[in-house]
């Protein structure tokens, strides 16, 4: 087994000083692997002074070049060749680029494994079949966004008795079709079966809103789930507020603050972050996060804002091992977070840039709008 | 949050504020008319209150860059003197028409702000210029706006309730365009603070016949030709673009050196930085994210430039780099936008060539900070302004406000008024 697969293969996925030495191995042998099939991912690391073999220790990970997220926008920078790749999937392009992202087969088992130890932690994993809200689009041969594939993705972890989608494709665009989730809600509350909510939290917040105010409250069955990802920073970095949302959702839907299940990953870095019970994001034991200073680029220490570093060994087929998001955050030391879990934890604080920025998230507040008012 | 006639709303009452609209504004266009001393005694008592340090709870409670600075401003500006002299030199007082036939200058009518937020007292001041001139104004905050816009305008209602139907303040997004359309259609003029897409926008959205008042984007740079007092006058050029942070349309983006040398260009960058420096001592940025933003971008060209094999030495620029400022110094002559937060350009430009050069930016131009020798600064000043710009000020004072001020070339309560002439 090499490196990345050991990796993989560990079951305490939140106690990371025993797995250093093996995390560093597996990231100097992608690093090496990268270097030598990836032209520009050389050129890159030659024009910076950077030799893959200099890294031996976690220290050393500060040097190692890192990506911006913007390069993979702008170039398709790949290490195997395209009939290697089963799924290419693209970021949500917020600014109207889209990041061609190459997973090789290895990568998938890799990410299999991962999902399989990741999502039990909070109870998602279940055979008991359920029903479903997609607070996403509706799967459909024109969209290749990840948000659109890991939102029916997460559809599998409980075998689906039905799925009903907030955005329908209806002729030739997506269009918001919160009535339809409503009545959704109404007739699945009354069944045996869990249910269970995924997606955009905007649209979650927006539905249990309209519920709210016609006074519509129901009790969920036992077992349901309230799960999120996609466009969360922007919503709570400027929207709402957590533990709003929280009540919201103990209110109209009777479902415990313990049931809502948040999860967080990019493109560029397909690591599964889900959240623990305290709802914060610690780092598995499959990637690394150091908070760079925002002028120097310097890493800081755990509890400064800062750019987002994301690392892990666990693609090969592009070179995606370092990049850097254009977020804000933080990183926290686990011990402040109370769970029980000694990773640290990472806090998106928000995108970069002056305020008026879209994400996904206002893309959806946006086709909201419209669609609300026609 | 919205506010109208003197009530705060929460924003998803949107519609049933916007329903009603139509007949409350027609009904104030239609009542008593707001009288200049009512609008110019609540700020001026405001601006008491300011001063007596009486809305600090207010104050304190917003993270406003520069505050001191600003609300120093703020209380000038809303004394009774500043607003009368404005009035006095914006508007007319006694227009002469014929035996038969009177001429007035009146409201515009209905006025719809839409505030940038590159500064947060900027709705404010858009709204009391709305009110100086009589009207009534709706006002679309920015979506950085820190909370101060509404909080304050509903201070000064509850003080002078009579301009509580004179006063709305919607949080609309921008990307929400029916409700955008709709606040536009009630308007008789637009006034709209923004970049080029926003005035676009704005075109676009409003009917022929509404008048657009465009406060457009501009870039302001600073040009030296010798020094009266070298050591201040840097001094005040540097606090002025780390005040600023580079984000007013007045700010300056670069310094213009008055040579042909690059070395004397470089010379002058390497001297300016610790002045640059010292100024983000006293100003320091505290806008994370565009410092970032500039921090990341700049990571990402470098990192690009390697993929496209770029030999770094082919690079013109040289950066010149302080703890958290830097220098970038080019050699060509082109007016443009700098990366911002206290990261300046610097280019040669010597005389002869100013004319050609501001030429072929002229939409974009506005203020110029001149340092010079002091025989030369009436002829530079005219060949600048002759060039397209609005004001020509010492390097300092580029985004003072000052008695007498015009902005972007005009007198903006001239520009929210009318002239109507009446037959007896």
């Amino acid at each position: 087994m090499d490196h990345r697969s050991k990796l993989f293969s560990i079951k305490d996925i939140y106690n990371l000083d025993p797995t250093d030495d093996l995390f560093v191995t597996a990231m100097r042998e992608n690093c090496r692997f990268q270097y030598d099939n990836c032209a520009d991912y050389k050129k890159i690391l030659d024009g910076e002074g950077f030799d893959p073999d200099s890294l031996k220790t976690m220290d050393d990970l500060a040097d190692l070049p890192f990506i911006p997220t913007l390069i993979f926008k702008k170039r398709r920078l790949f290490a195997m060749s395209q009939k290697r790749m089963l799924w290419k999937p693209t970021s949500s392009g917020t600014s109207g680029s889209y990041s061609k992202i190459g997973l090789e087969f290895s990568a998938l088992t890799n990410a299999l494994k991962m999902v399989l130890r990741v999502t039990p932690k909070r109870g998602v994993l279940s055979l008991r079949p359920c029903n479903y809200i997609v607070f996403g689009y509706k799967p459909n041969r024109h969209n290749k966004t990840a948000v659109a594939k890991t939102a029916f993705g997460t559809t599998l972890l409980a075998p689906a008795l039905s799925r009903t989608y907030a955005l329908l494709y209806r002729n030739g665009k997506y269009e918001p079709d919160l009535e339809g989730v409503i009545k959704a809600i109404l007739k699945y509350s009354k069944r045996k079966a869990p249910l269970r909510f995924m997606g955009f939290p905007s649209y979650t917040f927006f539905v249990l809103k309209m519920m709210e105010e016609r006074g519509l409250k129901v009790q969920l069955p036992k077992g349901s789930k309230i799960m999120m990802g996609g466009g969360w920073k922007q919503f709570y970095t400027e929207e709402v507020d957590k533990s709003v949302f929280y009540d919201l959702v103990n209110r109209v839907l009777g479902v415990k603050d313990s049931d809502i299940v948040e999860f967080f990953g990019a493109v560029e870095h397909p690591i599964l972050y889900c959240d623990c019970p305290n709802h914060h994001f610690h780092v598995p034991v499959y990637s690394r996060i150091l908070i760079r200073d925002i002028h120097t680029l310097k890493p800081v220490s755990n509890g400064t804002p800062g750019l987002i570093n994301l690392m892990s060994p666990m693609v090969k087929a592009t070179p995606i091992l370092s990049v850097m998001t254009d977020d804000l955050g933080i990183l926290h030391d686990g011990k402040e977070c109370g769970c029980g879990q000694s990773s640290p934890y990472l806090e998106i604080l928000g995108r970069v840039g002056l305020k008026d920025i879209k994400t996904c998230a206002a893309g959806a507040a946006e086709l909201l709008n419209s669609g609300g008012k026609t | 949050m919205i506010l109208a006639n003197g009530i705060l709303y929460d924003t998803k009452e949107q519609n049933k504020v916007l329903d009603g609209l139509k007949d409350k504004l027609t009904a104030t266009l239609t009542g008593a008319p707001l009288e200049r001393e009512t609008v110019v005694s609540a700020f001026d008592s405001l601006g008491k209150d300011l001063a007596a340090g009486k809305l600090n709870d207010l104050i304190d409670s917003i993270d406003l860059d520069g505050k001191d600075y600003y609300l120093d401003m703020m209380g000038n500006m809303m004394s009774r003197k500043f607003l009368e002299d404005k009035i006095a030199l914006e508007l007319y007082s006694d227009l002469k028409g014929s035996d038969r036939i009177k001429t007035k200058q009146i409201p515009l009518g209905v006025i719809f702000h839409i505030a940038a937020g590159n500064m947060d007292v900027l709705p404010i001041v858009s709204i009391a210029e709305g009110l100086l001139a009589g009207n009534i104004n709706i006002l679309k905050l920015p979506q950085a706006d820190s909370g101060l816009t509404i909080k304050a305008l509903k201070i000064l209602i509850d003080r002078e309730p009579r301009l509580k139907d004179h006063i709305y303040v919607f949080d609309t997004p921008s990307s929400d365009i029916a409700t955008m359309q709709k606040l536009a259609d009630l308007s008789d003029g637009i006034s709209v603070w923004g970049g080029d897409e926003a005035v676009k926008a704005v075109r676009q959205m409003s009917r022929p016949g509404t008048r657009l008042i465009e406060w457009g984007h501009k870039l302001g740079f600073a040009y030296i030709s010798g020094f009266e007092d070298k050591e201040n006058e840097l001094k005040s050029l540097a606090e002025h673009i780390m005040l600023t942070k580079q984000l007013l349309c007045s700010s300056c983006q670069v310094i213009y050196i008055d040579t042909d040398k690059y070395e004397d260009v470089i010379a002058f960058a390497e001297e300016f930085i610790s002045y640059l420096e010292n100024a983000a001592l006293k100003y320091p940025v505290t806008e994370l994210g565009g410092v970032a933003e500039l921090t990341l971008r700049r990571y990402a060209e470098r990192i690009d430039r390697h993929i496209s094999s770029e030999d770094p030495s082919t690079d013109n620029d040289k950066i010149i780099r302080g703890q958290s400022t830097s220098i970038t110094v080019k050699k060509d002559s082109k007016l443009e936008l700098s990366y911002m937060y206290g990261n300046v350009i610097v280019k040669p430009l010597p005389s002869d060539n100013i004319a050609s050069v501001l030429r072929d930016s002229k939409e974009y131009l506005q203020t110029a900070g001149l340092i010079c020798e002091s025989d030369k600064r009436e002829s530079l000043s005219e060949l600048i302004y002759r060039c397209g710009l609005e004001r020509v000020t010492r390097a300092g004072h580029m985004s003072e406000f000052f008695k007498g001020e015009a902005h972007d070339g005009e007198y903006p309560l001239a520009r929210y008024s009318r002239f109507v002439n009446i037959e007896y």
